[in-house]
């Protein structure tokens, strides 16, 4: 029989579309066809879901499957497609039954997005995307990830935060939550409500994107300094925050600039901070400036960076450091 | 006939057949290659075999018969299907989050998709509508195109803009991936210095270009090494340390450092813990980060060098 005898689809008018496409719908039909293969029945609301296509475009591609098969082509070798009532069964179809392997790209990103995640410490899921990305590695690996297993290095010692796991449950369930929160400079623990719309990792510390209601203002939370997560049972809508990939400073009028002096163990001071006119000096060493609003916080890098940074500018700053200096250095005297 | 038709009854056909089928053999079999013009039928199946291999479908020449006379085409089915992984529906929850981590990449949702064929509809249900998937960032645009360069032992070149210094051209034998402190760094022989380097990713400013073969990674080769010092925290964990933590911050100490335990409260509300502690320097910089919120009870060495800096940083003689 030739194969025209099936009628085809009213929507047939439309085409031809370009060939280039083509490739991106074979690509999906052929992961959509083994699922709805293995889940018969599946709806077609929730296929476009799950595929994030349009359910027209959806039904033109089953429409087209519906003419495909194999030779001679007759009724017994196409592929049977059905939808009623808004769900779909795929028949005659058992060599499209299991999805096609992946592609090295798609290979690669998958891995590589896990791995990097591993390296946010304090994941729930940390157990078991490291077991699956085992078994990816065994799956795919003669094939897709050879040369690259044992070339992928995830740092360790980053650090978590209690409170992570109830704060992206709330970003995703869009429940404002009560929290108290730690600010680091000024040593002081505020109680504030915030709607948070995005976790993310960077830098080693996560961090949570809402809007504050207490300043009524969009505000950069790190997860580690949330000392307590209450929800409110009152839910919020998105306003379209920026999530990861954004800067974690914004500069504003008010910054104050100091220009520190880095010896080679603080040199990841202008890799790690935005920094200006940085200088390299004969000896070596390097002049940056780095903007901030908030001199008790650098005074604590400047610590932190016990002796390989010098503070050139602001004098006070220097004071600072040399103040909150012999205050650390009180405890360990006082008890010998 | 429609494109996706017709490449659905390529894929179909080869994926069937017993043996190699040669174009001609196809021809015959399939009815949108029935033009009369042979030779822009072949175009045709040439460009469909190349759709064919950009999405993943592995099809092969090879002789159609033991006598090897003729050449055909076919889909093996144990390169075409994608062998079970066995995953738990933890582990394909934990996929679906690493996959749909923000940061653009439809590549890796793709694979989800493919890995998680076989898993229970109401559980995808539910995750698709979990909206806020937890995000990574830094990446950059390049990290696909290194990571197979670095699989493939390929040599890259491209621009890199450093913190200090003026940006330039590369040319790097990438050994190892490494991701740290937020960022993913490449780190391999710097041919022209002649020695290891490491480069940050966000800070290449041009896609790479690959230049021929890599040489290997030496022996033992370890990349994390080569990194520059920075603030990532504790480092690898070499030894016990025991810190007192005031009030205000022992929650947050507690809560953020993996394997840290209390030993004690004291009486004037602060609280001593014990914990891993990596390579000295990092360790004593974390310390330091939590000024007189934090006290190194031992070991000795650790409390010696803690009160060392803080001398040089108060401006006392020592």
């Amino acid at each position: 029989m030739p194969k025209a005898a099936r009628a085809r689809p009213p929507n047939e008018e439309r085409r031809p579309r370009r060939a280039a496409k083509a490739a991106d719908r074979l690509r999906r039909l052929l992961v959509i066809v083994p699922y709805v293969v293995q889940h018969p029945g599946s709806s077609l609301a929730e296929l476009a879901q799950l595929f994030e296509a349009d359910e027209n475009e959806l039904l033109e591609d089953l429409n087209l499957l519906f003419m495909s098969g194999l030779p001679p082509y007759g009724p017994g070798d196409l592929i049977d497609v059905d939808v009623s009532e808004g769900r779909v069964w795929i028949g005659m179809a058992d060599y499209f039954g299991r999805p096609v392997r992946l592609t090295h790209s798609e290979a690669l990103a998958l891995y590589l997005k896990g791995k990097a995640l591993l390296g946010a410490p304090g994941l729930e899921e940390a157990a078991a995307l490291r077991s699956a990305l085992e078994k990816l590695e065994r799956v795919l690996g003669p094939d897709l990830l050879e040369g690259l297993t044992g070339r992928v290095e995830v740092g360790a010692g980053a650090h978590g935060a209690r409170n992570l796991a109830a704060v992206r449950r709330a970003a995703e369930r869009r429940e404002r939550v009560e929290i108290e929160y730690y600010t680091a400079a000024r040593g002081e623990l505020t109680t504030r409500r915030i709607d948070p719309e995005h976790v993310f990792s960077a830098m080693g510390n996560w961090y949570v994107v809402a809007w504050d209601l207490k300043s009524n203002e969009e505000r950069l939370f790190r997860a580690d300094r949330i000392r307590s997560a209450e929800t409110t049972g009152e839910r919020f809508r998105a306003r379209g925050l920026v999530g990861a990939g954004r800067p974690l400073y914004t500069r504003t009028e008010r910054d104050i600039p100091v220009r520190l002096l880095l010896g080679p163990g603080a040199r990841w001071v202008t890799e790690y901070y935005e920094t200006e006119d940085v200088h390299r000096r004969e000896d070596g060493s390097v002049e940056a400036t780095l903007p901030t609003k908030d001199l008790p916080w650098l005074a604590k890098l400047v610590l932190r960076l016990g002796g390989e940074a010098a503070v050139l500018d602001p004098p006070e700053l220097a004071e600072m450091v040399r103040r909150t200096a012999q205050e650390t250095l009180a405890r360990y005297r006082s008890k010998g | 006939m429609h494109p996706l038709e017709r490449l659905i009854d390529l894929v179909a056909l080869l994926l069937n057949s017993r043996r190699p089928l040669t174009f001609d053999e196809i021809r015959t079999l399939i009815p949108a290659y029935q033009q009369d013009d042979h030779a822009a039928a072949k175009r045709m199946f040439e460009r469909d075999k190349d759709v064919l291999k950009e999405v993943g479908i592995p099809i092969e020449l090879a002789a159609t018969d033991v006598w090897d006379v003729e050449q055909g085409y076919r889909i093996p089915r144990e390169r075409y299907y994608l062998p079970d992984a066995g995953f738990t529906a933890d582990e394909v929850w934990a996929l679906f989050v690493a996959a749909h981590a923000p940061e653009e990449s439809g590549e890796a949702e793709y694979a989800f998709r493919k890995l998680s064929a076989a898993t229970d509809p109401n559980v995808l249900s539910a995750m698709a509508e979990r909206t806020a998937a937890p995000g990574v960032d830094a990446s950059g645009p390049y990290l696909g195109a290194i990571a197979d360069a670095v699989s493939r032992g390929r040599s890259i070149r491209f621009r890199y803009r450093p913190a200090q210094g003026k940006p330039g051209d590369r040319h790097l034998d990438p050994y190892s991936l490494v991701f740290r402190g937020g960022n993913w760094y490449v780190v391999g022989l710097d041919r022209v210095r002649g020695e290891v380097r490491s480069f940050r990713l966000s800070r290449m400013t041009s896609g790479i270009k690959e230049t021929g073969k890599s040489s290997p990674p030496p022996l033992g080769f370890s990349a994390s090494a080569h990194l520059a010092a920075g603030p990532w925290g504790l480092g690898e964990p070499q030894q016990k340390a025991t810190v007192a933590f005031s009030p205000d911050v022992a929650w947050m100490a507690i809560g953020s450092t993996p394997g840290i335990s209390i030993l004690r409260s004291r009486p004037d509300g602060w609280v001593v813990t014990e914990m891993p502690a990596g390579p000295t320097d990092a360790f004593v910089s974390w310390i330091l980060s939590f000024g007189p919120d934090a006290e190194v009870v031992g070991p000795r060495q650790i409390r010696h060098e803690v009160t060392e800096r803080l001398t040089a940083l108060s401006g006392a003689p020592a």
